[in-house]
């Protein structure tokens, strides 16, 4: 190819790659920055344009006057999205096996019909959702619990497990699970030690998609929680609305989505094993 | 002892890949099926092992019908012909998988595992991973692992079709040392290739279509198929089938070929008959019947040739290796001694004579 | 045979799970569509389907429907032209390939309401960088978030920033899976980039985009959490989707029997029409390839 298509195609890259961290770069200076570095108009270069200081920083472990404590809502986030997508990947992964080894038949409803019936659960809009189970939880005095949210969870977590698992399970030979049964297992032996064991890439994939999509969810938290739980998300949007200073949100945004970046990269090295296309789709 | 299969059927989608089968196979035989691909083979070997289930028919183990066992309970084992291991056990847990679901003593295990190891040449590869092994090494684990727990049944099949050519034909002579030292169990081997069955020299079963045509030593079937199909089936390159007949003035193929009648076909009555001749009894002769090459295949030492006379087709297999152009004229001859007879409706009417 | 019972050990549990958690939920919710409940008399009495007659008339329900669309199917156009652009870019190109790949998946990774509170001060007319990028260029400040189509455009391109991702990855992964056959066949038969890429490449990856599309459709129908933070439905109702109307009704108000029979409508209308469009998508994407 010609050297303007090469430099235009790298010129593109850049651009967009200078798209996809401007956001993180301007919460990343404005956490470091006081109300000078703000209140004259947009400032990017410590020291040059303004003071730099580590009150958002400091602010992230104090309460009161802008400050957060973020150290609950973290708890809480980690508690409610492992707890929830452990048990999501255990019925997922069950169902998954289930749907891609034997033949369900009820009246005129088959396999595909049921992995359909999993699966278009994420067409369901929250909305929907969040009336009946806000009546249901205050019903069973679940609201503002970690295990309300962990149950409501799960029915959005586990067709995610269902997706990605039924797809790798169907990559796994037949053969494998017959000549477990030929040597003496039952089905559900076969599966427990003979499937499962070589089912490692998989399940990684599915317990990680289990995981991003339910710590980044806002919605149900927001209405189905209130004080005594508080995801990280919710608190951080509940710092949206007051008089907290910039610094501190940015500093408060930027802790929040870290670990999401860490797993970003871990996602990609197990994508780019190639044995995963599949998962992709 | 004795397993009997009575009337098996199995129809996917309305094509029947079982269909009436039914046979009777003892304890400490050796049994080949041939076939070709979608003859039925592989769904014969599921149903014996239990893993598909027919729409009729019954199984028998020594009088005890089979049905209400499920498969783990069952007394078999199954060679694929991808290498089916365990990926995530070592050789030696491979081979002692089986003996762990029956809760045998760990000293029992081991000495069986080794005892097994050495017979199929594993014993320096027991702590490797399957995945670190080579095609050849794969299917011994995969053997070593279905002989251990000695079944009442053990089926194989197309264990050797995804190896390279050498390597099938050392580990053919393996199996066969390893199978006729044993008595206990009904061993079934399947193939397409009906060379492997008469190397082997066993007791043969071929399929098509999801039907038993014939069962019979390897040699019997061969001199005596009964039907032009097992012919076609039971020999490769297959055998040339010629329509022609016989009648007083002697045996007549295509439109102006005349033979003398041959001794084995004497007692015949005239009519019209489809000739049989294997390749191996066609020869290149000077004073033969006038065609021309269609096409000469070189398959590593032999030729196979293919000519034709008038609408009559030919195959040759010649040894050594010759080189024919397109069209070009030879004469061949026919050994008529070694014809065989088929009725019109594919039924044998007449082999040659054995020792001929 | 003893399978036949085993096999329902796997599937009992997961299944039973969901029926309970969703499917009576929405049972529950059709019901209560049939009540007056609300703050003032909340419980389950019996109004028929007078709240099915009031959401009729209710425009306000209905022109959100008008803005989702223009919202969902303007950032996943955006997405997908993005996405499939950066691909064909970065496909042969092993270590670009690698890098991007990972930078690319960042943004979907991160949690998108967190992000919109970053993005929101991003957009602050006199603090933020937006506009202060726009004086750079020699532009006027925009009033992103106060002016309506602005403020649709701002949510635009916050969606965009954050899913564009995944078409990429997605369309990667396809191209990277595609034959090399018809390639170098076309390349044999002397055809420019232009036209290798609309007669082998698109053609051959329309499931895959159709696929990427669909789900990224599906997704974007549900759009509650970004226009929350960033414009809170507004200005007035510039960025309200059916999503936000159904939560002031049902959270906010309080008004429970009706905000369910908004709920239900609104499932219903999506239900058909993403089954729809997926329909026609596959059609047209196939007949064309058929047709080439």
């Amino acid at each position: 190819m010609s050297a303007l298509y090469r430099t235009l195609k790298y010129a593109a890259i850049l651009l967009w790659s200078a798209f996809v961290i401007a956001p993180f770069l301007w919460a990343l200076t404005t956490s470091f920055k006081t109300a000078n570095g703000i209140t004259g108009g947009p400032t990017y270069i410590p020291w040059l344009q303004y003071e730099p200081s580590i009150e958002g920083w400091r602010l992230l472990f104090s309460s009161g006057g802008g400050g957060i404590q973020i150290g609950g809502p973290y708890l809480d986030s980690v508690i409610v999205t492992v707890s929830a997508s452990l048990i999501s990947l255990v019925l997922g992964t069950l169902a998954a096996y289930g749907l891609s080894r034997f033949t369900y038949r009820a009246g005129f409803v088959r396999n595909a019909d049921i992995t359909f019936f999993f699966i278009s659960q994420r067409i369901m809009p929250p909305v929907v959702l969040a009336i009946p189970f806000f009546l249901m939880l205050q019903f069973l005095e679940l609201l503002d619990t970690k295990i309300g949210l962990i149950i409501v969870y799960i029915a959005l977590l586990m067709p995610i497990a269902v997706w990605v698992m039924v797809d790798f399970f169907n990559t796994v030979p037949r053969e494998l699970d017959e000549s477990a049964m030929l040597d003496g297992c039952s089905p559900f032996e076969a599966f427990w030690r003979v499937i499962l064991p070589n089912s490692k890439p998989g399940l990684v994939v599915a317990g990680l998609f289990c995981l991003i999509f339910g710590w980044n969810d806002f919605f149900f938290a927001f209405t189905l929680t209130f004080t005594q739980t508080q995801l990280l998300p919710v608190a951080i949007v509940a710092l949206n609305s007051s008089v907290t200073p910039w610094w501190s949100l940015s500093a408060a945004a930027l802790v929040s989505v870290a670990p999401l970046v860490a797993v970003a990269f871990i996602l990609e090295s197990y994508l780019s094993r190639g044995n995963l296309a599949g998962a992709v789709r | 002892m004795s397993l009997v299969a009575t009337e098996l059927t199995h129809r996917i989608d309305g094509v029947a890949h079982l269909d009436g089968i039914s046979c009777a196979l003892e304890r400490g035989r050796f049994y080949v099926v041939v076939g070709p691909t979608l003859s039925g083979k592989t769904t014969l070997l599921h149903t014996l092992a239990g893993l598909n289930v027919p729409d009729t028919g019954t199984i028998t183990l020594d009088g005890a019908d089979l049905a209400a066992v499920p498969v783990w309970s069952r007394s078999v084992s199954m060679v694929y012909q991808q290498f089916i291991n365990y990926p995530h056990l070592s050789v030696y847990e491979n081979i002692a998988f089986p003996l762990h679901r029956r809760r045998l003593a760990q000293a029992e295990i081991d000495s069986r595992v080794r005892a097994i190891a050495e017979t199929v040449g594993l014993t320096p590869l027991l702590a490797r991973l399957p995945g670190a092994l080579s095609g050849g090494q794969q299917q011994r684990v995969a053997l070593a692992r279905s002989l251990v727990k000695g079944s009442d049944l053990l089926l194989l099949d197309e264990p050797l079709v995804n190896l390279d050519y050498k390597l099938r034909e050392q580990l053919r002579e393996e199996f066969l040392n390893i199978f006729s030292a044993q008595s206990r169990s009904i061993l079934i081997y399947t193939t397409a290739d009906p060379n492997e069955a008469l190397l082997f020299d066993a007791e043969v079963l071929v399929m098509h279509e999801g039907r038993l045509l014939q069962v019979g030593t390897a040699q019997s079937v061969y001199a005596h198929p009964a039907t032009t199909t097992v012919a076609r089936i039971f020999s490769d390159p297959p055998m040339n089938l010629l329509p022609g007949s016989l009648d007083d003035t002697g045996l007549r193929l295509s439109k102006d070929v005349l033979l003398a009648r041959p001794r084995h076909l004497d007692s015949l009555a005239p009519g019209p008959y489809v000739f049989g001749v294997h390749p191996g009894d066609v020869a290149l002769d000077a004073s033969g019947i006038a065609s021309e090459v269609e096409l000469a295949e070189i398959s590593g030492s032999e030729t196979f040739l293919h000519v034709r006379h008038g609408d009559m087709r030919l195959v040759a297999h010649l040894s050594g290796v010759h080189a024919y152009a397109f069209g070009e004229n030879v004469q061949i001859a026919l050994d008529s001694a070694k014809l065989f007879a088929f009725t019109p409706d594919g039924g044998l009417a007449a082999a040659p004579a054995s020792g001929v | 045979m003893s399978v036949e019972r085993g096999k329902l050990v796997f599937i009992l549990p997961g299944l039973i799970v969901l029926v309970a958690i969703i499917l009576f939920p929405l049972l529950f919710t059709i019901r209560v569509s049939l009540s007056s409940w609300d703050v003032a008399q909340p419980g389950l009495d019996w109004i028929g389907v007078t709240n099915y007659l009031r959401l009729a008339q209710d425009t306000r329900f209905w022109e959100s429907f008008g803005r989702l669309a223009l919202m969902a199917v303007g950032s996943v156009a955006l997405q997908y032209l993005l996405g499939f652009g950066l691909a064909l870019l970065v496909w042969r190109d092993v270590r670009a390939r690698r890098f991007f790949r990972v930078l690319f998946l960042i943004p979907m990774m991160t949690t998108p309401v967190i992000m919109a509170v970053i993005w929101r001060t991003v957009f602050h007319e006199s603090l933020g960088p937006a506009n202060d990028v726009l004086h750079l260029l020699g532009m006027a400040p925009l009033p992103w978030l106060s002016q309506a189509g602005l403020a649709m455009t701002s949510v635009i391109i916050v969606e965009v920033w954050q899913w564009t991702p995944f078409m990429f990855l997605m369309l990667l992964a396809g191209l990277m899976s595609l034959p090399r056959e018809p390639f170098l066949a076309a390349a044999i038969d002397g055809a420019g980039p232009i036209r290798t890429f609309l007669r082998v490449t698109f053609p051959m990856i329309a499931p895959i985009s159709i696929g990427a599309i669909v789900i990224r459709l599906i997704e974007a129908s549900k759009i509650l959490d970004t226009v929350y933070v960033i414009t809170s439905g507004g200005p007035g109702t510039a960025t309200e989707t059916s999503s936000y109307y159904i939560f002031i009704r049902g959270l906010r108000d309080f008004q429970i029997g009706y905000a369910a029979s908004l709920s239900f409508t609104y499932l219903v209308i999506m239900a058909i029409s993403l089954t729809v469009i997926a329909k026609v998508l596959a059609r047209a994407m196939l007949v064309k390839d058929a047709a080439a």
